[in-house]
């Protein structure tokens, strides 16, 4: 069928023709205070035709999958691209890429359909009891997510590829509350692969864990205000970090002011070759790290996918890229285009992007520091639209004095600039941990993509905030 | 068109059958054809045109106490079966502890301007020249103007709703949003601007205008100053007062209230908003930009005060979360799919069960004039758009948003010179109480998909520049 789009397409005259043919499977499961909010399955399946005609895209996709249906779709996509070519000051190329015929599966031991939802609902349900873990939590909340897609994608260059993936992830949140002051903590588990992450992972524990630390927070201490403070963030913090300041600001399509718009542009645009930061700030986006949220082997055109370098030893390397903007900036295809279903063009998105690893133990990181703060887990970014001034809440902090941790603070949240905080970085661990992020939003209409990210624990600089 | 109609029809009362035929107690198909081309505008040029058309069905069951939803694009026979056996699925472990029924039929009422035909059909061919239409106006509204980026949405929709109660209940509808962000330039100065707008006929679609006003903001801050930290006098203009409307109107829905943003929770009959608020959800306004007759699961759509003269009155409720609240639906069920990996386009979604949202909501007029506002403002900010809000504290309220562009100083009742990129950091409830003036008219402003009927309003808060 696939084909057939692409054959149809193409003889109408498009000068290039994709097309994904694609099946999904979702499962939803919200579960709060004890109650089910939400326990739906979804199936979709439906095909998405984009043409290159004189320069210009069209896309149409549609979920009527009979000959007549796919020969509308593509009728329209050609049309639509035909009529966008009279507007467009420079034409479209694409840059040059292998066409692949092949065939992958992300590995899973547990096919998400082989467990009964009945079966699902009631482990939720138990997790979510297992975050109520004294009077003091007033809220739970458990989300599962379990996604099943098989795609095809073909194009008129030749390729051929069918991709077979799975994902499934939870999220846990607690709610605590003590005199006028509320807290929460919240931890996502997940992975690309069968319904075994939840065997592998005791979710009561962690779901315990999670209301231990609700609770906790109701005693820690509310942070104050100390410029320029030396921070250790650890590898959940530093994921959010990495996909707000490096991860989108890496987007070509970003780099080219083509998103300015909505998300933004970004400040290191022309700035490719130049020193950025210290030399302990390196980072990637690969998305062939098996298990991530992130994983492909190749990308919604066909790219075969590698890893990225986009920042070595301080060096702005390299963004990612699609045909397209390889071709502007005169670098081969990095296989960075991704969209959530075939209904979707796809886009420029991230995989899995994370900080290289250093030389340190985390344990020796802490103990060197005189005077600091350990920032753990990720809360709430804000960030400006050239990814230049940087505010990051986080779950909990620890002081450290003398190489010791030792107060527990609350509502906490780290500023500074990205310039700025990438020449402070002094000391990064060895263990890079990668963490699932199943909710990055981008494009227009919005597509709301799971990805990885994470690092290992890094040293620098910036502004501690009390968040009020 | 009359055989998509009927090929809905089919479908859904095949679901009804099947699902009588398996035992289930009752039965919901909700039957979606949504359309939607979507033609981008970047880099002073068309980008990329691109269109979905999405048939599918949601479908809910009810069996005893126990509820389930499944969706599916496929209308094949054997799908359909398995559509009904998924639902079932679902609803095994989701016991309610209260009792639930799918809606009765109700005499449905008529709304004005909701459907363009015109609109509708429009050729894409064309939709793509009055897309370009925004970037042309904005670059020859000025030779400063060196880059715009956009996007024009025009999305129809037809819905049937079915139930074994015997709900029928059609509802057609088409819209528009478009928008335009500027970038001018003058020797070192780099200055953005914006507008945009959306509605549900082809004739209120004005691209031009868009396109002049997005380069006019984009022009007025090419000269700016740094503005002092400070609490301020704040005008915002529509689109940062949807931005205000969106947040409270979502903080009035009982499911993202207990769920996400308690906020609200625990403070109905009180104030929490100066007397100059009043917050109206009415999806029967002729030409409403929510408007249609009936909602997302068949209910006759009316109108209802939420908040009035700054007393938090209602809440508001589809089927279920009234059932819950022992509550009557307030006709306000919105099918939104919110998880990650489905898609949810503009126009109708299939793929979500119903929750409880206002659905055309406002802030009832002020008896200010625009200009009047201004004109009475010693000494404040006039804010014309918002960027990147959030309410970061849920519980206490805590807002924020970036001032991007379109920021002014006000002096003495007038416009006194545009300000460097600031941020907005207050309390939205301070900020509601804290509403001095509300405007007199009704625009339609918002962005990101997020369009709403809002008059201006004036307020406080406390804004830092960045750096």
């Amino acid at each position: 069928m696939a084909l057939f789009a692409v054959d149809y397409a193409s003889k109408l005259g498009a000068d290039y023709v994709d097309a994904r043919l694609e099946n999904h499977y979702n499962e939803l499961i919200i579960v709060a205070n004890g109650k089910v909010q939400r326990g739906v399955i979804n199936r979709k399946r439906g095909i998405g035709i984009r043409t290159l005609v004189n320069g210009a895209w069209g896309f149409q996709s549609t979920t009527d999958l009979t000959k007549k249906g796919i020969r509308q779709a593509a009728k329209i996509a050609f049309k639509v691209a035909k009529a966008s070519s009279k507007h467009v000051q420079t034409p479209v190329k694409l840059a040059k890429a292998k066409a692949y015929k092949t065939s992958y599966k992300t590995k899973v031991k547990i096919d998400l359909e082989n467990v009964v939802f009945e079966e699902k609902l009631e482990q939720i349900i138990t997790w979510e009891k297992s975050l109520h873990t004294s009077k003091r939590i007033v809220r739970g909340l458990a989300e599962y997510t379990g996604i099943k897609i098989d795609k095809v994608f073909a194009s008129s260059e030749g390729a051929n590829i069918r991709f077979s993936n799975s994902l499934a992830w939870a999220s846990l949140k607690a709610d605590s509350k003590k005199g006028g002051l509320t807290q929460f903590y919240e931890r996502t588990v997940g992975h690309s692969g069968g319904y075994e992450i939840f065997q592998k992972n005791d979710m009561e524990k962690v779901a315990s864990e999670v209301g231990h630390k609700a609770e906790s927070l109701l005693n820690a201490k509310a942070a104050k205000m100390e410029k320029d403070a030396t921070v250790i963030l650890d590898n959940d913090y530093a994921a959010l970090l990495v996909h707000e300041i490096i991860g989108h600001p890496s987007e070509a399509d970003r780099v080219l002011g083509r998103e300015a718009a909505w998300a933004g542009t970004t400040w290191w645009a022309g700035k490719i070759g130049e020193k950025i930061g210290s030399d302990n700030l390196t980072a990637y986006d690969d998305p062939t790290v098996p298990g991530t949220l992130g994983y492909y082997l190749y990308d919604d055109e066909g790219v075969k996918a590698g890893r990225k370098v986009l920042i070595e030893k301080g060096v702005l390397k390299g963004h990612m890229h699609s045909r397209e903007t390889a071709a502007i900036f005169g670098v081969k295809p990095n296989a960075g285009m991704r969209a959530i279903t075939f209904e979707y063009i796809p886009l420029i998105r991230m995989s899995n992007t994370f900080f290289g690893e250093g030389d340190w133990k985390k344990e020796e990181m802490i103990e060197e520091t005189k005077h600091g703060y350990l920032v753990s887990c990720m809360r709430h970014p804000s960030i400006d639209d050239k990814r230049y001034n940087w505010t990051i809440s986080a779950q909990e902090a620890y002081e450290i004095k003398n190489g010791e941790l030792t107060t527990h603070l609350r509502d906490v949240a780290l500023t500074s600039t990205a310039p700025k905080f990438f020449k402070s970085i002094d000391a990064v661990s060895k263990k890079i941990e990668l963490l699932p992020l199943p909710g990055c939003g981008k494009g227009d209409p919005m597509q709301a993509l799971y990805v990885g990210n994470g690092g290992p624990y890094i040293r620098g600089v910036a502004t501690l905030l009390g968040v009020k | 068109m009359a055989s998509l109609m009927t090929s809905l029809r089919e479908a859904g009362k095949t679901l009804l059958k099947i699902a009588e035929k398996k035992g289930l107690d009752e039965a919901e198909a909700y039957l979606v054809s949504n359309k939607v081309l979507t033609v981008r505008l970047v880099n002073n040029s068309v980008f990329e045109a691109k269109g979905v058309h999405d048939i599918g069905v949601g479908l809910r069951v009810i069996k005893g106490n126990m509820l389930g939803f499944s969706s599916t694009a496929d209308f094949s026979k054997k799908s359909l079966e398995k559509l009904v056996e998924a639902a079932a699925s679902t609803a095994k472990a989701r016991k309610l502890p209260f009792k639930y029924s799918f809606p009765k039929p109700r005499k449905i009422p008529k709304v004005a301007g909701v459907y363009d035909k015109k609109l509708a059909e429009l050729p894409s061919e064309k939709a793509v020249d009055l897309a370009y239409q925004m970037v042309d106006a904005s670059l020859s509204h000025s030779k400063k103007i060196k880059d715009n980026a956009g996007v024009l949405n025009v999305v129809s929709y037809e819905t049937l709703l079915l139930n074994t109660h015997g709900v029928s209940a059609k509802n057609s509808g088409t819209f528009f949003e478009a928008s335009l962000s500027a970038t001018a330039k003058s020797g070192k100065n780099v200055s953005e601007g914006s507008d945009a707008t959306a509605g549900r006929r082809l004739k209120e679609l004005k691209p031009k205008e868009v396109g002049e006003k997005a380069a006019e903001m984009a022009v007025s801050g090419l000269k700016s100053k740094k503005l002092k930290e400070d609490t301020y006098t704040v005008i915002l203009d529509y689109e940062p007062a949807s931005g205000v409307l969106g947040y409270v109107s979502m903080l009035v829905s009982p499911m993202i209230a207990k769920l996400y943003f308690p906020l609200l929770l625990d403070k109905m009959g009180k104030k929490i908003a100066s007397q100059q608020i009043t917050l109206i959800d009415d999806p029967l306004m002729p030409n409403g930009v929510g408007s249609a007759p009936v909602d997302d699961e068949g209910t006759p759509s009316k109108k209802k005060i939420i908040i009035n003269k700054g007393v938090l009155k209602a809440f508001v409720y589809d089927s279920f979360y009234g059932a819950i609240e022992k509550k009557k639906t307030t006709g306000n069920a919105v099918r939104a799919s919110f998880a990650v990996g489905v898609s949810s386009f503009p126009g109708k979604n299939y793929n979500g069960e119903p929750i409880p949202v206002p659905r055309n909501p406002y802030f009832k007029p002020g008896k200010w004039k625009r200009e009047e506002i201004l004109e009475e403002t010693k000494q404040g900010l006039l804010v014309r758009r918002f960027h990147y809000t959030r309410l970061t504290n849920p519980t206490r309220g805590d807002f924020t948003s970036v001032l991007r562009m379109g920021l002014y100083a006000v002096k003495n009742g007038e416009v006194a010179g545009a300000l460097k990129k600031s941020r907005l950091i207050d309390n939205l409830l301070n900020m509601l109480q804290n509403v001095d003036a509300v405007s007199d008219k009704l625009v339609v402003a918002g962005s990101w998909g997020d369009y709403a009927h809002t008059p201006i309003i004036r307020t406080k808060a406390h804004v830092a520049p960045i750096d």
